[in-house]
């Protein structure tokens, strides 16, 4: 195909081929068309002088959409843009989250969030999601952790609702215990797979002498006693 | 000789010339019928062997075999019956002679019988397969004498009731009982065995059942032990005697466990005898007794084993659990060795040196050893006891001994790196205050620790005495470079390398002038010889020797810790001190400065300073003077040494903390060269692994393992695998 003049201003030129969320090449004019209106929602919300959307705009693309700031489903948002940095989304993310998810208006886009949530409920996509969730909130380089606070909110916005009680109880250890300021990615993905795997709330199965993280070992120590 | 004419000829047999007489066989037979009689009848000395063999050959040959065989047999019987009922009719005692005579003429008989009959027994009888002469004659004898029913019961309970009579210690015939015995052997083992030997062992186990019954209601254990191994020993013996040699293994089982396996346990656990009294007593005989019955039957030398370490680790766990003993660990460890040597005796002198047994012995030390975590401490204060007056005037091999000793204690110790902990501490006490009796008894230590633990344990203890000689050689530098010095006070200084000495805060005091000029010069004399370095002076852990006159003119010369000399030295200028202008001037720490108060205010006979008001302890608001009325016999007074003690509580504490915090680098180090060796590898086999590795210096405990696991994720030595959770990957 020969390469295609750009009319936009702002935007580098873009040389990945286009496919939209089910894999189907659009035609190239339709394909330019639908640039220019992922283009135009972006510059929308978008910093002007940052050249990317910023929490304001986010918040406000947030009301626009109809769903509050902190509702999961941005983070889903984020994640199917694969957004970088949390509060931001670049024009390349938006670019590319955009056309994979097949919209190119706000109408479209507040649709397919509701899909989204399905598409990330897939087994397939869960994990990669929930572990994104963590990354999202490195906010400074070299960050390896999240205080315990954000992390409490992180999981009752992540695994509240599928895991509830086990959340709650997770969250209340995780906000009296002391040894631990701070939790890692290592910890994190073993939350998961300790809702997934261990029988609730009698935690039968669970055994202190293999692999869990100690601070899973602690909070089932609490538990057992609190019960007991 | 025949002439050779050609004739077919043919030979033949030499044939006897006899005539056909048909009453030929009978006629033979009952000649030698007749001498059957007369051999039978002790008359056998008017016979021709000759002829009788003779006789007997013919009728063999020519066909009457059958006839002389049954005539044998028929006549043997007879005969064999008569000589039954004469047994019989003998009464009591005389029964066994009669039988004893009946059997010796019987058997004279049969030799001569078969020898006169020999050619029937080797041509005849092998060809109709009978049963030889001989052995027809003993199975005749079994048949006719033995198993008839007047004889055969009475046999028996004749034999039974000679042995019981023997048993209760009666004296009785026993060449005739070897004779028996040897006949019914004769007979063929099972007639020894249906026809004595078993109704002999049901009998003795009836016998012994009720003896131990009896014993072991009036005997101490002590005791029955010496009477069963009486027991033991005559039936061995009897059996040499008169009974077959198979039987002795089943009689000595019989009593085995009649008298020792029915009764191992009440007998083990007797009160006031049993095994555990023998031990607290040391009665090397009755265990050496117990230790040999006892390994005759099955459990025996388990359940003796058992016991001893059961009650072993009772009086261990109440030696190490027990505050009163507690107190002085000298004293501790010094029973701890004493138990040792204890046992080592009676394993080596009741128990021949078992090797089950010593260790059975080692892992009950081990055991409560390590009930008492102070155990590593109190080793250590032990040793640093020893060599500093313990092994004074003691001989190189003695030394030796006491050092071995001390370190088998060493060994069964989980924390050894507790141990090392304050084994440097009180090292290096022990060179600063030059209290060490004897410098080749601590290197000897030294290697043996090396040997034991390997070089790292180690190095840092030998840095310690390498930095003592290398001082020494400084010294002597520096006044010989400082000549005009050596009228001045001495100064002796021993320079230690930071990393090899146990760690101290350094808190510098304000020195006294003097003392302080000649500081400076040597820190200048050392750092021109030794760039690069940095010197700080430990005024916490240093000597000083002062001359010191007194308000009557007396004269002493006082040993006493630095922080002392600058208290002392104060008052040089001021007659008159409080506390607060002391603690001022010399700028030592208020605990240690009290503490130092105390030691020459408080202290009789060391009181060389004098507090008001006289209270036991050091008030902030106290004022010191000299005590012009110091006395003391000698000329030389020894003002509080830095001795090594045994730790306040606090102390603990922070040693214990210390001793936690160095382990966490060694798990890490363990693990990552674990992991760089073998690159994958699941949880459970790390714990294992790293736990094997650190157990010569102390017992890993598996949740400080997994920290240290997740702390090299956070700092990505390692990562879990995706799939497998209980994997660990080492990153490169």
């Amino acid at each position: 195909m020969p390469p295609r003049a750009s009319k936009r201003k702002s935007a580098p030129p873009n040389s990945s081929s286009v496919t939209s969320s089910d894999g189907r090449s659009v035609s190239s004019k339709a394909k330019i068309k639908g640039l220019e209106k992922i283009d135009r929602l972006f510059n929308t919300y978008a910093n002007s002088s940052l050249g990317m959307i910023d929490p304001e705009g986010i918040e406000a693309l947030c009301s626009d959409l109809g769903v509050d700031y902190t509702d999961v489903r941005i983070l889903m948002l984020a994640w199917k843009l694969k957004a970088e940095k949390q509060g931001y989304f670049t024009q390349d993310e938006w670019q590319t989250g955009l056309k994979a998810l097949g919209v190119d208006s706000l109408s479209k886009l507040k649709k397919a969030l509701s899909d989204l949530e399905k598409e990330v409920e897939k087994p397939s996509n869960y994990e990669d999601f929930y572990t994104y969730a963590f990354r999202y909130c490195l906010t400074e380089e070299k960050q390896k952790s999240v205080d315990i606070e954000s992390i409490c909110e992180l999981l009752n916005l992540v695994l509240g609702v599928q895991f509830r009680p086990q959340i709650d109880s997770l969250i209340e250890y995780l906000k009296v215990q002391n040894d631990y300021k701070v939790i890692n990615s290592d910890q994190w993905i073993n939350f998961l797979r300790f809702c997934k795997e261990i029988s609730f709330p009698d935690l039968e199965n669970y055994d202190a002498t293999q692999a869990w993280p100690l601070i899973l070992d602690n909070y089932v120590e609490w538990m057992r006693e609190k019960h007991s | 000789m025949s002439n050779q004419k050609k004739r077919n000829f043919q030979i033949e047999a030499f044939k006897h010339r006899v005539v056909v007489d048909p009453k030929y066989a009978e006629k033979t037979w009952s000649i030698l019928e007749h001498a059957i009689h007369e051999i039978y009848n002790h008359n056998a000395s008017g016979l021709s062997f000759e002829e009788l063999y003779r006789n007997a050959y013919n009728m063999v040959l020519h066909k009457f075999g059958e006839k002389l065989y049954s005539g044998l047999v028929a006549t043997m019987t007879a005969h064999l019956k008569e000589i039954s009922k004469s047994i019989e009719a003998a009464q009591g005692d005389l029964f066994l002679e009669e039988l004893n005579r009946k059997w010796n003429d019987h058997n004279k008989a049969l030799q001569m019988i078969r020898d006169i009959l020999m050619y029937m027994d080797r041509t005849y009888i092998p060809n109709t397969h009978k049963t030889p002469v001989h052995e027809l004659g003993l199975n005749l004898w079994r048949d006719n004498v033995i198993h008839s029913s007047k004889i055969q019961s009475r046999l028996l309970s004749m034999l039974l009731e000679l042995v019981h009579r023997e048993r209760t210690g009666e004296v009785i015939d026993r060449g005739l009982m070897r004779n028996i015995i040897k006949m019914l052997m004769d007979l063929g083992s099972s007639v020894y065995q249906e026809d004595f030997e078993k109704p002999f062992l049901e009998v003795s186990a009836e016998f012994y059942m009720g003896e131990s019954q009896k014993f072991i209601e009036c005997c101490d254990c002590g005791d029955y032990l010496k009477k069963a191994e009486l027991r033991l020993n005559e039936e061995i013996e009897r059996v040499t005697h008169f009974l077959d040699v198979k039987s002795e293994v089943k009689i000595t089982n019989v009593v085995e466990k009649e008298m020792i396996a029915n009764h191992m346990m009440r007998l083990v656990h007797m009160e006031n005898s049993g095994l555990v009294n023998m031990l607290l007593d040391d009665k090397y005989e009755d265990l050496g007794r117990m230790y040999n019955l006892f390994r005759r039957v099955p459990n025996g030398l388990s359940t003796i084993r058992d016991v001893m370490t059961s009650h072993l680790r009772e009086i261990g766990k109440q030696l190490v659990t027990d505050a009163e003993k507690l107190k002085d660990p000298v004293e501790f460890v010094q029973r701890l060795l004493d138990e040792k040597d204890k046992y080592d005796s009676i394993i080596s002198q009741a128990f021949s040196n078992d090797k089950t047994f010593q260790n059975a012995l080692n892992s009950s030390f081990e055991y409560f050893i390590n009930l008492n975590n102070r155990s590593p401490e109190f080793i250590s204060l032990f040793v640093d006891d020893k060599l500093r007056k313990g092994l004074k005037g003691v001989s190189e091999e003695d030394v030796e001994i006491i050092l071995d000793k001390v370190m088998m204690l060493f060994r069964y110790l989980q924390e050894k790196d507790v141990f090392e902990k304050y084994y440097k501490q009180h090292l290096a006490k022990r060179l600063l205050s030059g209290k060490t009796v004897s410098d080749d008894a601590e290197r000897s230590l030294i290697v043996k620790l090396k040997t034991e633990c390997g070089y790292q344990f180690t190095s840092k203890l030998e840095g310690m005495f390498t930095d003592m000689k290398t001082s020494q050689d400084t010294m002597q530098g520096f006044y010989a470079s400082h000549p005009e010095l050596t009228d001045g006070p001495t100064l002796v200084v021993q320079v230690l390398t930071t990393g090899s000495w146990p760690t101290q805060p350094s808190i510098t005091c304000n020195l006294p002038a003097e003392t302080s000029a000649l500081c400076e010069k040597f820190r200048s004399y050392y750092l021109g010889t030794h760039t690069g370095r940095r010197l700080s002076w430990q005024t916490n852990m240093g000597t000083a020797d002062i001359k010191a006159t007194f308000g009557k003119g007396q004269k002493h010369e006082l040993n006493v810790s630095t922080y002392q000399m600058c208290v002392l030295m104060l008052f040089n200028n001021a007659d008159r001190l409080s506390y607060k202008e002391v603690e001022q001037a010399t700028g030592i720490p208020a605990s240690d400065l009290k503490r130092c108060l105390q030691s020459m205010a408080c202290v009789k006979g060391k009181n060389v300073l004098r507090k008001e008001p006289m209270s036991k302890d050091i008030g902030e608001d106290d004022a010191f003077f000299v005590n012009d009325k110091f006395t003391s016999k000698f000329y030389k007074v020894k003002i509080g040494t830095v001795v090594a003690q045994k730790e306040s509580e606090p102390e603990k504490q922070e040693t214990r903390q210390r001793v936690e915090e160095d382990r966490k680098p060694q798990i890490e180090a363990a693990i990552v060269r674990i992991m760089k060796s073998r690159r994958v590898l699941d949880h459970n086999n790390i714990i294992a692994e790293v736990t094997k590795q650190l157990q010569s210096r102390f017992l890993a405990n598996p949740t400080e393992i997994k920290k240290r696991i997740e702390s090299l994720i956070e700092r990505d030595f390692l990562e879990r695998d995706n799939n497998d959770r209980k994997l660990y990957r080492y990153l490169a």
